[in-house]
C-alpha cells in the first residue's frame, strides 16, 4: 500500500466503519458518532467550573472500553471520542470564564480577563463568538501541523535513532518535563524521581518482584490507570474540595448582567482579529509540541504576547479592559495545543500533557496500538494496521474541528447556566466514579487503596505547589526508560558509556543536563 | 530528602534481587536494582536543590489553613465507605444464613440479587454523602440522595450492560 | 448473559450438583473467574476472551475473564494456586509459566504439582526470524557472519528465550548481544526498525514472511515450521534445547476430577471446533489447535519442569 492508499484506508475506518444507526439509509459510522458524543461531552463538562477534559475522559474511558472491548476495532471510536471530549472541553471553558468571571478550566483564566469585561458590557454573546472562532481557527491550525509533521519525524526517528540514542531522547524528554513544569526545577525533580521510582515497583525482569515489601498486593506493580487517576484526578478533587471548604463563607452566586441582543461577528471583525489568531495558533502549536508544557501555558503566553503587541495601538479597549484581541489571544493559543501535542504522542510515544496521558491510557488498555515511531511503518506488500489507525485518528481530529465549526458555537453558547452545578455536591460523585471506575477495569480492592494513596500524594504535590504532571509522565515512560536502557545496553554488548560513546545519544544527554542547569539558574535569579 | 536517602540506603538493597549489574550468561548485565536506585537519587537531587539553592518563600501563601485535616477527613470517609462495601455483602450473607439450613456463600451469590449490590449500594451512598457532609458542614438529607443517585447512576453504567464487569467488592470474593 | 438470568441458573446449578456429577453436565457453583496471564488486546488475550464467550454461549455459565499479568505469568500462578478449587477460579498461562519461570525462581514457592493442568489450546510457532533484506536465508549465514566479526543483537522476549539464545550461539562459536524486550510484538518492531538484527517471534511473523519482508531462519521448536518446512530445527543445528510450548488452562491444585474433565472437555472442544471465534483465531495465529488433556497434561508439566532444570544449568555455565 502506499501513502495515499494509508490516509484513503484511515478515512474509511472512520466512515464506513461499523455502523451506529442509519439516517435515511445512510449508515453512520460509530466511530463518527463517538466523535460527536465525546465532542458535546467535552463542551459541557469544559463549561461547568470545577470539571474539565480529564476528568470527563478519566471516567469516560472505562466505560468506552467496557462497551467496545479489547479488540483492535475499539481503538478509533474509544479514542476518537477521547478527542473530541479533549477538543470540546477547551472551548467549553471560555463560557463561564466569559459570562461570571470564572473559569471553566484552568486553560482560560486568561479568558476571563478580558472576556468578562466585555460581558459587563454587554457583549457577552460577542465574547463568546470571538472565543469559539479563534478556537476553532487555532484548532485547525494545529491539526495541518500535526498530520505533516508526525510522520516525518517518526520516520525521521525511527532511520537514524538506535536503541541508545532512543533511551538519550526519554531523558532528554524527562529532563524537560522535571524543568519546564511547575516553576521549581528542584520540585520537579522530585516528582520524576518519584514517579519513577513508583513505576519501578513490582516490575523489572527478576522473577522477585522488586519493591514489593514481599506483599502480594505490590507484586503486580501499580497499575497505570491507579497512578494517573489518583494523582491527576483524585488529588486534584481533594484540592479543590479544600478550596471550597475553605471558601464556604464567602461564596458568592454569580448574577447575570443585561446584554446586547445583536452579539453578530462581521467579517470585518474576524479579519481584525487575524493577525493576533495566527500569532497565537503557532504560538499554541510549538508549545503543545513540547513534551509537558500544556495549554496552560500556550494560553499566558499567547495573551502576553498579544498584550505586549498591542499595549500602544489606539481605538481598541485596553487588555484587561475587555480588548476582543485578549480574548481571541487566549482562545486561539489554548486550542491550537490540542493538534499539536498528539506530535510526540504518535510519533515518539511520549505524552506531552494530561489530554495525552490519556490518549496513552486508552491504547495502552486496549492493546493493539502502541503509539511510537513504528506506527508510521509504510509497509507496501502488507498491510500495517497500526499506520491505519493512525490515519483514522487524524480524521478523528478532522471530524471534531468540523464539529467545532459548525455545531460548537451553537452549543456552547446555550451553556451558561451550569455554572450553577454546585461543586460541592459534584465533586465528591466524582471522586467515587472515578474510584470504581478504576476498580471495573481491575476488579481487586488493592486498586481503590493505591489509587487513595496516589490520591494523597497528588495533593500533598498541589499542597507544596509541586506540579504532579512530571510524576505522571515519569511513571508513564519509567517502564520504557528502564527497557530501553537495559536493551541499549546488552545491544551494544555491555558498554557500560553508550549514552555518551555514541555522538546524538552524547548531544541528547548533555542538553538534558543544560536544561536543569538553565532551570536552576534562572529559578534562583 | 529523606525518603531518597532512605530508599538508597535500605529498601532497594533490601528489597531487589539482583544488584546493580549481574554477571548473566557471561555478560555484565543492568540488575534490578539500578533504575530505583537512579530514580531514588533523582529525588535526593531534586530535595538537595529545593532545600539548598531554591529557598522558595512563596509556598506558604498558597497553603490553605486546615487542608490537611480537611484531606484527612475525606480520605478517611472514602476509606471506610469502600471498607463498607468489602465487608457490608459477606456480613449480610451471614446474618441471612443464621435463619437457614443451608447455608449460602457471598463468594457464590455475589453475582446474583440483591448480594451483589448490597456493599456497594451501602459503601458507595456513604462516601459521597460524607464528603458532601464535609465540606458543607452539615450533613443535609439531599446529600445521602445525591448519594444514592449516583450509586444507582452508576450500577445502570457500569452494571446493567457488562456482564463482565464487576462492581466494589465482587472482583474480591 | 444477564444477571437475572444468571441467578436463575444459579439456582437451578445448586439444585443440580447434588443430584448429578457427570462430567457432560457438570454446573459450576457460582460464576467462573478465567484469570487471563497476558496483556489486553493481544493474540494470546483474545484467543481467552473469545473462549470465555463460547463457553456462556455453549453451557451457560457465566465466566468473568480478568487480567493477572506480569512476571511470567507468576502473578497469575500465585493468584490461583491461593484460589478455591471447586472449578469457579481458572488462568490461562503458557507451560513456560510452570515449567522454566517456576523453576528459575525457587523463592516463589511453586511448582507445577500446585495445579491442576485442565488442557492446552495451541503452540506456537516459534521462529528464529530476520529481515529479508539481511540477505540471510537460514541461520548458518548469520553465524558465518558473526564469525567474520560482526556483533549480532538478538530479540528475545523471556529468560527461557535468553537462555536458550544464549546456548545455540555457544553451540555454534558464536557470541551474540542478547536483547530481552516485552513480548514478540516488540522483537518484531526492533527487528523492523533495524534495532535488532535477528530475534524469536511467535507466529507473529507470518504475514511479514508471507509478504516476503521477513525470513523464518530457523525453526526453535523439535519439529519444522508450518509456514517454512525448510528452515532447519534447532536438533539440526545441534542443540538439545528448544522453545516447545503451549497455551495451558490451569486450575489450583485439588480440583476433583470430574470437575477438572468437564472443564478440560468444554474448553478443549470450543478450541478445536473451527466454526468458532476462538477456533479461527488459532488456525490464523497459532497453526491450529493442541489440545492435550488429563494426565498426559500433568506429565508434560512434570517433565518441562525438570527440563527447565537441565536448560538453567547449561546456561550458567
Amino acid at each position: 500500500m502506499d501513502v495515499w492508499s494509508y490516509i484513503w484506508a484511515g478515512m474509511l475506518a472512520v466512515f464506513a466503519g461499523p455502523e451506529a444507526l442509519a439516517v435515511f439509509d445512510i449508515g453512520i459510522s460509530i466511530t463518527l458518532v463517538m466523535v460527536i458524543f465525546g465532542f458535546l461531552l467535552g463542551i459541557v463538562v469544559g463549561a461547568i467550573p470545577g470539571l474539565g477534559g480529564p476528568t470527563a475522559m478519566a471516567i469516560a474511558l472505562p466505560i468506552l472500553i467496557s462497551v467496545f472491548g479489547f479488540a483492535p476495532d475499539a481503538l478509533l471510536p474509544v479514542m476518537g471520542c477521547l478527542i473530541g471530549i479533549m477538543k470540546g472541553a477547551t472551548i467549553g471553558g471560555a463560557v463561564p470564564a466569559i459570562l461570571f468571571n470564572t473559569p471553566g478550566t484552568p486553560d482560560s483564566y486568561m479568558t476571563t480577563l478580558d472576556g468578562y469585561p466585555m460581558a459587563q458590557r454587554g457583549q457577552a454573546k460577542k465574547a463568546l463568538r470571538i472565543a469559539h472562532f479563534s478556537s476553532a481557527s487555532g484548532d485547525t491550525f494545529s491539526d495541518v501541523v500535526l498530520i505533516v509533521c508526525a510522520p516525518f519525524l517518526a520516520l525521521l526517528v525511527e532511520a537514524h535513532l538506535d536503541l541508545p540514542e532512543k533511551t538519550a531522547l526519554l531523558i532528554l524528554s524527562l529532563s524537560f518535563v522535571a524543568a519546564a513544569v511547575g516553576g521549581s526545577v528542584g520540585k520537579g525533580l522530585i516528582a520524576t524521581g518519584l514517579g519513577l521510582l513508583a513505576a519501578s515497583v513490582g516490575t523489572g525482569e527478576d522473577f522477585y518482584p522488586r519493591l514489593s515489601l514481599g506483599a502480594a498486593a505490590l507484586n503486580r506493580g501499580f497499575p497505570i490507570a491507579t497512578s494517573v487517576l489518583g494523582v491527576l484526578i483524585v488529588g486534584g478533587v481533594f484540592h479543590q474540595m479544600t478550596q471550597i471548604a475553605a471558601d464556604r463563607m464567602r461564596q458568592s452566586v454569580p448574577t447575570p448582567i443585561p446584554q446586547e441582543t445583536n452579539g453578530r461577528l462581521t467579517w470585518a471583525d474576524r479579519r481584525a482579529l487575524m493577525p493576533v489568531i495566527a500569532r497565537s495558533a503557532v504560538i499554541g502549536t510549538v508549545i503543545g509540541a513540547l513534551p509537558g508544557i500544556g495549554s496552560t501555558l500556550a494560553a499566558s503566553i499567547g495573551y502576553t504576547t498579544a498584550k505586549a503587541r498591542y499595549a500602544m495601538r489606539k481605538g481598541i479597549p485596553e487588555f484587561g479592559q475587555g480588548a476582543p484581541q485578549g480574548v481571541a489571544a487566549t482562545e486561539a493559543a489554548n486550542s491550537s495545543v490540542s493538534g499539536a501535542n498528539m506530535i510526540p504522542v504518535l510519533s515518539l510515544g511520549i505524552p506531552g500533557n494530561t489530554a495525552a496521558v490519556f490518549l496513552i491510557l486508552a491504547a495502552e488498555s486496549i492493546g493493539g496500538f502502541a503509539p511510537g515511531p513504528s506506527v508510521f511503518r509504510f509497509t507496501t506488500d502488507s498491510v500495517n494496521p497500526e499506520l491505519v489507525i493512525a490515519f483514522g485518528l487524524f480524521t478523528c481530529m478532522f471530524v471534531a474541528n468540523l464539529l467545532n465549526w459548525t455545531i460548537g458555537g451553537i452549543f456552547m453558547r446555550s451553556l451558561g447556566f451550569l455554572v450553577r452545578v454546585p461543586k460541592q455536591r459534584l465533586l465528591p460523585v466524582v471522586l467515587v466514579v472515578t474510584l470504581t471506575a478504576v476498580y471495573v477495569q481491575d476488579p481487586r480492592m488493592e486498586v481503590i487503596w493505591f489509587t487513595l494513596g496516589f490520591g494523597v500524594l497528588g495533593f500533598g504535590m498541589r499542597l507544596v505547589s509541586m506540579s504532579p504532571l512530571p510524576f505522571v509522565i515519569a511513571f508513564i515512560l519509567g517502564g520504557r526508560l528502564e527497557d530501553s536502557a537495559r536493551q541499549a545496553f546488552a545491544a551494544t554488548g555491555g558498554d557500560p558509556w553508550f549514552l555518551l560513546t555514541h555522538p546524538l545519544a552524547a548531544a541528547f544527554v548533555a542538553l538534558s543536563v543544560l536544561i536543569v542547569f538553565i532551570g536552576v539558574r534562572s529559578g534562583r535569579a | 530528602m529523606v525518603f531518597g536517602l532512605l530508599c538508597v540506603a535500605v529498601w532497594i538493597p533490601l528489597d531487589t534481587d539482583s544488584g546493580l549489574v549481574e554477571q548473566v550468561r557471561r555478560r555484565v548485565s543492568v540488575g534490578d536494582a539500578l533504575a530505583p536506585m537512579l530514580a531514588a537519587c533523582l529525588v535526593l537531587l531534586g530535595g538537595i536543590l529545593t532545600a539548598v539553592f531554591l529557598p522558595d518563600t512563596t509556598d506558604t501563601h498558597h497553603a490553605v489553613p486546615g487542608a490537611v485535616s480537611f484531606g484527612a477527613k475525606m480520605l478517611g470517609v472514602l476509606v471506610i465507605g469502600f471498607l463498607i462495601a468489602l465487608y457490608a455483602g459477606p456480613i449480610a450473607v451471614a446474618v441471612y444464613n443464621i435463619a437457614q439450613a443451608e447455608p449460602l456463600e457471598y463468594r457464590l451469590v455475589s453475582a446474583s440479587l440483591p448480594w451483589k449490590y448490597i456493599g456497594f449500594g451501602l459503601g458507595g451512598t456513604f462516601a459521597i454523602a460524607g464528603c458532601i457532609a464535609i465540606a458543607e458542614g452539615r450533613l443535609h438529607w439531599r446529600a445521602i440522595l445525591i448519594g444514592l443517585v449516583a450509586v444507582l447512576g452508576m450500577v445502570v453504567v457500569f452494571d446493567l450492560p457488562f456482564d463482565d464487569l464487576l462492581l466494589p467488592p465482587n472482583g474480591d470474593y | 448473559m444477564t444477571s437475572i438470568l444468571s441467578s436463575l441458573c444459579m439456582a437451578a446449578a445448586l439444585a443440580a450438583a447434588a443430584a448429578t456429577a457427570n462430567a457432560s453436565d457438570w454446573i459450576p457453583p457460582g460464576p467462573i473467574k478465567m484469570l487471563i496471564g497476558f496483556h489486553a488486546g493481544g493474540g494470546a488475550d483474545t484467543q481467552a476472551r473469545f473462549i470465555a464467550e463460547e463457553l456462556e454461549k455453549r453451557h451457560g455459565w457465566a465466566v468473568i475473564p480478568k487480567q493477572v499479568t506480569g512476571k511470567g505469568g507468576l502473578n497469575l500462578a500465585a493468584a490461583l494456586k491461593s484460589a478455591p478449587a471447586d472449578g469457579t477460579v481458572i488462568g490461562i498461562a503458557v507451560t513456560e509459566t510452570f515449567g522454566y519461570n517456576m523453576a528459575a525462581a525457587p523463592n516463589a514457592g511453586m511448582t507445577p504439582t500446585d495445579f491442576t493442568g485442565l488442557t492446552t489450546t495451541a503452540g506456537f510457532q516459534m521462529g528464529v526470524v530476520s529481515l529479508r533484506e539481511k540477505g540471510w536465508s537460514t541461520i548458518e549465514d548469520a553465524f558465518a557472519e558473526a564469525e567474520g566479526g560482526a556483533q549480532l543483537r538478538f530479540g528475545v522476549m523471556s529468560p527461557r528465550l535468553a537462555d536458550i539464545a544464549y546456548l545455540l550461539g555457544k553451540a555454534n562459536g558464536v557470541a551474540f548481544n542478547i536483547v530481552e524486550v516485552r513480548g514478540g510484538r516488540a522483537v518484531l518492531d526492533g527487528v523492523n526498525a533495524g534495532d535488532l538484527d535477528l530475534g524469536f517471534m511467535a507466529g507473529i511473523q507470518s504475514n511479514g514472511v508471507a509478504a516476503g519482508d521477513l525470513v523464518n531462519l530457523a525453526s526453535a521448536l523439535s519439529e519444522p515450521l508450518k509456514q517454512t518446512p525448510e528452515a532447519p530445527t534447532f536438533a539440526d543445528l545441534g542443540m538439545s534445547f528448544n522453545s516447545d510450548g503451549q497455551f495451558v488452562f490451569v486450575a489450583p491444585a485439588g480440583l476433583p476430577g470430574d470437575v477438572q474433565k468437564a472443564l478440560a472437555s468444554a474448553i478443549s472442544d470450543v478450541v478445536s471446533d473451527p466454526e468458532t471465534e476462538a477456533g479461527q483465531l488459532i488456525a490464523k495465529a497459532f497453526g491450529g489447535p493442541v489440545v492435550v488433556t488429563g494426565d498426559a497434561l500433568q506429565a508434560q508439566m512434570a517433565a518441562d519442569y525438570v527440563a527447565a532444570r537441565e536448560l538453567l544449568l547449561a546456561a550458567s555455565q
